[in-house]
C-alpha cells in the first residue's frame, strides 16, 4: 500500500531554498489571497453607509481606531503595499508568461544556472522593484500626512 | 606525488547525523524519522551515506537508485529542504552536521524513500512524447539543419528524474497538472521541425491542468540536476499557444530526404 505525500497549498508558502522567482509567487499568492479578503471587507464597510450616517461615522472611527490605537493608517500602508506589488509583479509576469524577455533555447552548461530565471527577467524585477519602491512610498506619505508628491 | 592524491583518500573528516523519513507499509500507520550516524570520508555522497546505513547500520532502510552518477535520474530526493539527486549531493558540500533526508513530495510513497512515479510517467505520455507524421511508412530519412535541432536540444536531456514535479507549487495543490516534466516534452516536439502532431498535442497541453496551470515560479528549473529548464520550455509553449489565438500556428513538417536502399538490398 502506497501513501499519499502531497505537499498541498501550504507548500507555497515555503519559498526557501528555490530562489528569487519562487519567494516572489508566494508573495504573489499571498497579496493576493490579502486584497480579496480586503475586499469583501471594503465592500462590507462601505456598505454601511446605508445604515445612516450615525453608523457610518461610527464604523468609520471603529476601523480608524481599532482596540483604541491609532493603527488605521498603518493597516492602509500595508494594504497600498500588497496592491503595489501584486500590481508590478503582475505586469512582470504578463510579459514573462507570454515567452517574452526570455532567453532563447541555449545549451545547458555546467552548473546549470536557469537563464529563464535570470538575465531580462532580472533586469525586469530590478526595474520594476524600483518603481514599486517607488509608488509605495508616494503612497505611503500621502496615507500619513495627506501630501502628494 | 602519488602521496599527494591519496593523502585523503578513505580518511573518515567528520560524522554526521541521518535523519531519513522511514515509512515501512506493512508495519507503519505513519510515517516517522530514524537517525543515523554516519562516518563521512572526502567525496561521499548523500547516496553513499544511504548506502552505509543500509549496509552496516539497517539493513531494512529501502531507496532507489541505479547508476550513480546522475544519468538514470532514479535517486531524486529531498536532502535539507530541496529536492536534489542524491547521487550527485556531495556531503561536505552541503556543509551541515545534520542531514535531513525526505521522499519527493508531491507523488505517493511506496516504502521509506521510493516515490510511486506513476503520476509522472502517466504526464509523459499524455503528451505523446514521439514525432507524429502523416504517412505511415517513413520513406526516407527527415532533414534537419543543426540550427533547427538548436531550438529543442536543451529540452532532450531530461531524463525523468522527477524532481521539476516534486518542487513545482501547481503540482502540490493541483493533482491533474501535468507538471513541468510533461510540458517540456510537449514543447520539444512541437519545436521539432519534423513534427506534425501540434493540434493532436492541442487537447491536452491547452487545457484547465495543462500549460495555463504554470505560475512561473521557477522551482522546476532551480531543481532541474541536468539544466533543461523547463521553465522556459513552458513559456514558449504558452508563446505559442497565444500567437495561435490570432495567427494559427502551422507546422510544415520537413521534407523527407532522397530514398534510399540499404546495403543489404532489403528496404
Amino acid at each position: 500500500m502506497t501513501i499519499e505525500n502531497k505537499k498541498g497549498w501550504i507548500s507555497w508558502f515555503n519559498p526557501f531554498k528555490y530562489g528569487s522567482d519562487r519567494w516572489m509567487f508566494a508573495l504573489h499568492r499571498l497579496t493576493g489571497i490579502v486584497l480579496g479578503l480586503y475586499l469583501i471587507a471594503h465592500v462590507w464597510e462601505t456598505s454601511n453607509i446605508l445604515n445612516g450616517q450615525v453608523t457610518w461615522n461610527k464604523i468609520m472611527v471603529d476601523l480608524d481606531y481599532p482596540f483604541g490605537v491609532h493603527f488605521g493608517p498603518y493597516i492602509l500602508s500595508l494594504v497600498l503595499v500588497a496592491a503595489v506589488y501584486h500590481a508590478f509583479n503582475g505586469i512582470r509576469l504578463t510579459i514573462v508568461e507570454n515567452g517574452l524577455m526570455l532567453p532563447r533555447p541555449y545549451r545547458p552548461e555546467y552548473p546549470y544556472k536557469a537563464k529563464s530565471l535570470s538575465g531580462l527577467n532580472n533586469v525586469l524585477k530590478i526595474v520594476l522593484g524600483i518603481f514599486m519602491i517607488a509608488v509605495s512610498a508616494i503612497g505611503i506619505i500621502y496615507i500619513f500626512t495627506g501630501v502628494i508628491i | 606525488m602519488e602521496q599527494l592524491i591519496l593523502k585523503d583518500f578513505g580518511e573518515v573528516v567528520k560524522t554526521v547525523t541521518f535523519r531519513v523519513r522511514r515509512y515501512d507499509p506493512e508495519k507503519d500507520d505513519a510515517p516517522r524519522y530514524e537517525e543515523y550516524r554516519v562516518p563521512v570520508q572526502k567525496g561521499m555522497t548523500v547516496l553513499d551515506g544511504i548506502l552505509y546505513i543500509k549496509e552496516h547500520i539497517d539493513h531494512t532502510l529501502s531507496a532507489r537508485y541505479s547508476c550513480r552518477m546522475g544519468i538514470c535520474g532514479s535517486c531524486g530526493m529531498i536532502i535539507n529542504g530541496k529536492e536534489r539527486l542524491a547521487c550527485q549531493t556531495q556531503i561536505l558540500e552541503l556543509g551541515k552536521d545534520l542531514i535531513k533526508v525526505d521522499p519527493m513530495g508531491n507523488y505517493e510513497v511506496v516504502k521509506d524513500l521510493v516515490p510511486d512515479l506513476s503520476k509522472l510517467f502517466r504526464n509523459h505520455q499524455n503528451v505523446k512524447p514521439f514525432i507524429i507524421r502523416d504517412e505511415e511508412e517513413p520513406k526516407g530519412e527527415y532533414l534537419q539543419t543543426p540550427g533547427q535541432r538548436e531550438r529543442y536540444a536543451m529540452f532532450t536531456d531530461c531524463i525523468l528524474c522527477g524532481l521539476c514535479l516534486s518542487a513545482c507549487p501547481t503540482s502540490a495543490s493541483d493533482e491533474l497538472y501535468l507538471g513541468p516534466q510533461a510540458l517540456a516534452q510537449g514543447f520539444r516536439y512541437i519545436a521539432d521541425n519534423r513534427d506534425l502532431g501540434f493540434e493532436e498535442r492541442l487537447n491536452v497541453l491547452d487545457s484547465k491542468h495543462g500549460v495555463w496551470r504554470c505560475h512561473f515560479s521557477g522551482a522546476c528549473s532551480e531543481v532541474c540536476p541536468k539544466g533543461v529548464d523547463p521553465a522556459l520550455a513552458i513559456q514558449l509553449l504558452r508563446q505559442v499557444m497565444t500567437t495561435n489565438v490570432f495567427v494559427r500556428f502551422k507546422q510544415k513538417g520537413t521534407e523527407t530526404g532522397p530514398e534510399r536502399k540499404s546495403v543489404s538490398g532489403v528496404s
